[in-house]
C-alpha cells in the first residue's frame, strides 16, 4: 500500500506541475492552452541531450529556462496577436502549436528511446520499512519545492502581483499600469519551464520516445478536478488523480474485477465526473469561471 | 509546285497532330499503361528509356505513435527500390517509384483512408501500409480495386486476405514460438503475457495462451496500456503472482519500465518481447542490467547486423544510418513485391489484377538469406501458406540493434500442430 501511494504521489506530481501550467495560462488569459504536451516533451528531449554535457541538475535547469524561452518565443508569435479574439480560436491555435513543437521535438528523439540521464534509475529506497523507488520521492519533493517557490512568487514579488491583478481583472490592471502583454508571456513562460521540469521526470528510469507526450493529458482532468482557476486545486487534483490511479492500478484487479482490465486508464475521468456532478466548477474553482 | 508541296506537308502535319497518320502503337512513348504505371520514365529515372511502376505508401510519418519505425521502414523501402532501378530495374522494362506518392496517416484510420484515396488512382499498389486498424479502413476498397498492399505490422489477420502482402510469420506464431523455446528452456510451471489493446497485442498474447495450453503450464493475459505512468497494474500483476516467463507485447519505452520496475521490485522470471518490444537505446538505459539478465527478444527476423547478403546490400545502400530494425523491415518486406512485380511484367499483363496474379502465383521468394525462400508464399490457403518460423534474439550491447540471433529460425511444435482458422487475436 506505501508503495503504491508514492508510487501516486510521484506520478500526481508530474500532473500537478503539468496542472499548474494549464492554471497559470487560463488565469492570464482565460485559455486552456493545449500546447503543455509539447512543452513537456522538448523539456525531457532537452535534457537528454543537455544532461550528456553538463550533467543531469545543469541540464533539467538549462532546459526549464530553454522550454520557458521557446513558449515566450511562441506567446508572442502566435498567441499575443490573437488577444481580443474568442477564446476558442486560441485554444484551437494552441492545439496547432502542440502539433508543431512535438513533430520538432520527435526529430531530436528521433527512433530511439532516449534517457534523461537522471541519478535515480529504478534504485529504491526503503520508506516505513517498505522499499520505493527514489525517483518517486525525487519528483514529489521537487514538485513540493516548486509549488512553494510558486506561491512565494505570486504573494511577495512585483511580476507576481501584476499577473494575480490581471487574472482578476484585466482592464482595471491595465489602467493601472499593469503590463498584460507581460503578465501573458510570463504565463507562458512559467507553464513551459514547468512542463520541461515534468516531462525530465516522465523521462526518468524508462526514457523518453515519439510516445511520452501522451501523459500529459491527464493534466486535464486534475484541472477540473482542483478546479480551472486555482493553482492550489490544480496541485491537489494532479496529486489525487494520481494516487487514485495508482491504487486502481494496484487494487482494481482484486476488488472490482468486473470493471475490466485497465480500469486504471479511466480513473482520472471517472474522478473528474464525480466531481463534476458534486462540484460543477471543481473543489477549489471559482462559481463565475467560464469554460471553454 | 511548291505550292503544292508546301500544302502537301500541312495536311500530313495536321493529320498527324490529329492522330490520323500514326507510327507503331509500340513505339510510343506517352500515356499510362495501366492505373499507376506509365510509359514515361520515373522521375528519378536511371534509364530514361523504361517505363514507371508507381507505388504508394501509407504511413505514420509525424505525429504518430510509430513514427519511430515509421520512418526508417519507409526510407529502406525508398533505397531498396533504387537499388533495384540501379540493376536493371523490373523485368528490364519498368522502374519502380516509391518516393512520388509517400502520404502521412498520422496512425488515424480516418486519415488513412482520405489520403489512400488521394493516391489510389495513380499507383498500382502500395509498397505500404502502416497498421492493423488503418489498414483496415482500406481493406475493402484494396480488395475492390485488386490493389495489392504491403502491411507494415504482423497480425495474423493478414494470412486471410489476398490482396495484402505480408512478410514473416505473424505476432501469434512468433509468440506461439517464444513460449515454445521458453517450455524447453526454462521448464516454467507460470506464464504470464502483458500486452496492450489491439490485434498486436491480443495477437500475440493469444498466440502465448495457444501454447500454453498445449503445454500444459498456467497462464494468465494482463492487458496493459500505453504510457510509462500506466504500468503501474502490470508490475503489480508481475510481482504479486511471480510468473516463470512474461511474454511482453508493447513498445520500448513500456518494456524498460516493467522488466526494470519488475526486478527492482526483485522478480527474477524470464521476460520475452515481440519484435517491436525493443530498442537499441534500452541496453543502455536504467533497465539495462535487468533486460541483459531476464530479457530475450523474439522476433520475425534476423536483426540489422546479420551476415546474409540482404542485410549486407541493406547496410550499404543505407550508408551512414543509425543501426535501426526498422531499416530492416521495411527492405525484407520489399522483396516479395519486387517478386511479383517481375512475375507480372514477365507475364505481360500489366495491371492490378496481373499484380494479384502474379502475387498469388508466388510459393517462394528470394529474400537474398534475411528469410527463408517459404517465407514468401502467397498462392495456398491461410493455414498451409503461413510462415511459422521465428527467432530469438538476445541482449548484446556490442551488436549495432543491442540484439544478436542466440537461436536460429524454427518452428516450435504448437505452432507446427497449429490450423490457422481464423485471426488469432479473436480467440484471445
Amino acid at each position: 500500500m506505501i508503495e503504491t501511494l508514492v508510487r501516486g504521489l510521484g506520478n500526481g506530481s508530474v500532473y500537478a506541475l503539468l496542472a499548474l501550467g494549464f492554471v497559470i495560462i487560463y488565469k492570464a488569459t482565460r485559455v486552456i492552452s493545449f500546447a503543455q504536451p509539447a512543452f513537456m516533451i522538448a523539456g525531457a528531449v532537452a535534457v537528454s541531450y543537455l544532461a550528456e554535457l553538463t550533467g543531469f541538475y545543469l541540464a533539467v535547469l538549462c532546459a526549464a529556462l530553454l522550454v520557458a524561452g521557446i513558449a515566450l518565443v511562441i506567446e508572442r508569435i502566435a498567441i499575443r496577436p490573437m488577444v481580443g479574439r474568442p477564446v476558442f480560436v486560441i485554444a484551437i491555435i494552441s492545439l496547432g502549436i502542440d502539433v508543431v513543437v512535438r513533430v520538432v521535438a520527435n526529430g531530436f528523439i528521433g527512433t530511439d528511446v532516449r534517457q534523461v540521464g537522471d541519478p535515480w534509475g529504478f534504485s529504491l529506497v526503503t520508506v516505513a520499512g517498505v522499499a520505493v523507488q527514489q525517483r518517486w520521492i525525487a519528483m514529489f519533493l521537487t514538485a513540493a519545492v516548486l509549488v512553494g517557490l510558486l506561491f512565494l512568487f505570486f504573494r511577495h514579488t512585483r511580476y507576481g502581483l501584476a499577473m494575480r491583478a490581471a487574472a482578476y481583472d484585466q482592464e482595471t490592471a491595465l489602467a493601472q499600469g499593469v503590463s498584460v502583454g507581460m503578465v501573458f508571456a510570463l504565463s507562458w513562460g512559467l507553464a513551459g519551464g514547468l512542463a520541461a521540469i515534468a516531462g525530465t521526470f516522465v523521462g526518468t528510469g524508462q526514457g523518453v520516445d515519439q510516445l511520452t507526450w501522451i501523459i500529459a493529458l491527464k493534466a486535464l482532468p486534475a484541472i477540473i478536478v482542483g478546479g480551472l482557476d486555482s493553482l492550489g486545486g490544480a496541485v491537489l487534483g494532479g496529486l489525487a488523480i494520481g494516487v487514485v490511479e495508482s491504487l486502481a492500478q494496484s487494487y482494481q484487479g482484486e476488488v472490482a474485477p468486473w470493471l475490466g482490465q485497465n480500469f486504471a486508464v479511466v480513473t482520472p475521468y471517472a474522478v473528474m465526473l464525480v466531481v463534476l456532478l458534486v462540484r460543477p466548477y471543481g473543489l477549489f474553482g471559482t462559481p463565475e469561471v467560464e469554460r471553454v | 509546285m511548291n505550292r503544292y508541296i508546301a500544302i502537301g506537308a500541312v495536311a500530313v502535319l495536321l493529320l498527324t497532330s490529329c492522330g490520323v497518320v500514326r507510327g507503331n502503337e509500340e513505339e510510343a512513348t506517352g500515356g499510362p499503361v495501366t492505373a499507376g504505371v506509365t510509359r514515361e520514365p520515373c522521375p528519378k529515372a536511371v534509364d530514361q528509356a523504361k517505363g514507371c511502376i508507381y507505388l504508394g505508401t501509407v504511413s505514420d510519418l509525424t505525429a504518430g505513435p510509430f513514427a519511430a519505425q515509421a520512418v526508417p521502414i519507409t526510407k529502406a523501402q525508398s533505397v531498396f527500390w533504387a537499388r533495384v532501378n540501379q540493376a536493371g530495374g523490373v523485368g528490364g522494362k519498368y522502374e519502380v517509384d516509391v518516393d512520388t506518392y509517400v502520404r502521412d496517416n498520422k496512425y488515424n484510420p480516418e486519415t488513412h483512408r482520405q489520403v489512400y484515396n488521394e493516391i489510389k488512382d495513380k499507383v498500382l499498389g502500395l509498397a505500404q501500409t502502416l497498421g492493423s486498424p488503418t489498414t483496415a479502413a482500406i481493406l475493402d476498397d484494396l480488395k475492390a480495386n485488386s490493389i495489392v498492399a504491403a502491411p507494415a505490422s504482423w497480425t495474423s489477420a493478414w494470412e486471410f486476405e489476398d490482396v495484402i502482402l505480408e512478410s514473416g510469420a505473424p505476432y501469434c506464431i512468433e509468440a506461439m514460438n517464444a513460449v515454445d523455446y521458453a517450455v524447453e528452456t526454462y521448464q516454467p510451471k507460470a506464464i504470464m503475457a502483458v500486452y496492450y489493446p489491439g490485434d498486436y497485442g491480443a495477437d500475440a498474447a493469444a498466440g502465448a495462451k495457444i501454447a500454453a495450453e498445449k503445454n500444459g503450464v498456467a497462464f494468465k493475459a494482463v492487458e496493459t496500456p500505453s504510457g510509462a505512468t500506466a504500468q503501474g497494474g502490470a508490475i503489480t500483476a508481475i510481482t504479486k503472482e511471480k510468473p516463470d516467463v512474461v511474454i511482453v507485447t508493447t513498445g520500448p519505452a513500456d518494456l524498460a519500465a516493467i522488466v526494470g520496475q519488475s526486478a527492482a521490485a526483485g522478480f527474477k522470471g524470464r521476460f520475452i518481447g515481440t519484435g517491436p518490444t525493443w530498442n537499441v537505446a534500452l541496453a543502455q538505459s536504467p533497465a539495462g542490467p535487468a533486460l541483459t539478465a531476464l530479457y530475450e527478444q523474439s522476433a520475425p527476423g534476423k536483426p540489422w547486423g546479420s551476415d546474409t547478403p540482404g542485410h549486407k546490400a541493406m547496410r550499404d545502400a543505407l550508408g551512414a544510418v543509425t543501426p535501426n530494425d526498422g531499416y530492416t523491415s521495411g527492405w525484407a518486406w520489399s522483396y516479395p513485391m519486387k517478386a511479383a512485380l517481375e512475375k507480372m511484367v514477365a507475364g505481360g499483363d500489366i495491371s492490378r489484377a496481373g499484380l494479384l496474379a502474379a502475387v498469388k502465383s508466388l510459393t517462394t521468394v528470394d529474400y537474398e538469406g534475411m528469410l527463408p525462400p517459404e517465407a514468401g508464399n502467397y498462392s495456398g490457403d491461410p493455414n498451409s501458406a503461413v510462415f511459422r518460423q521465428t527467432l530469438i534474439n538476445k541482449v548484446d550491447q556490442a551488436a549495432p540493434t543491442g540484439v544478436t540471433t542466440s537461436k536460429d529460425f524454427y518452428t516450435g511444435p504448437t505452432a507446427q500442430a497449429y490450423t490457422l482458422d481464423g485471426p488469432c487475436f479473436t480467440k484471445l
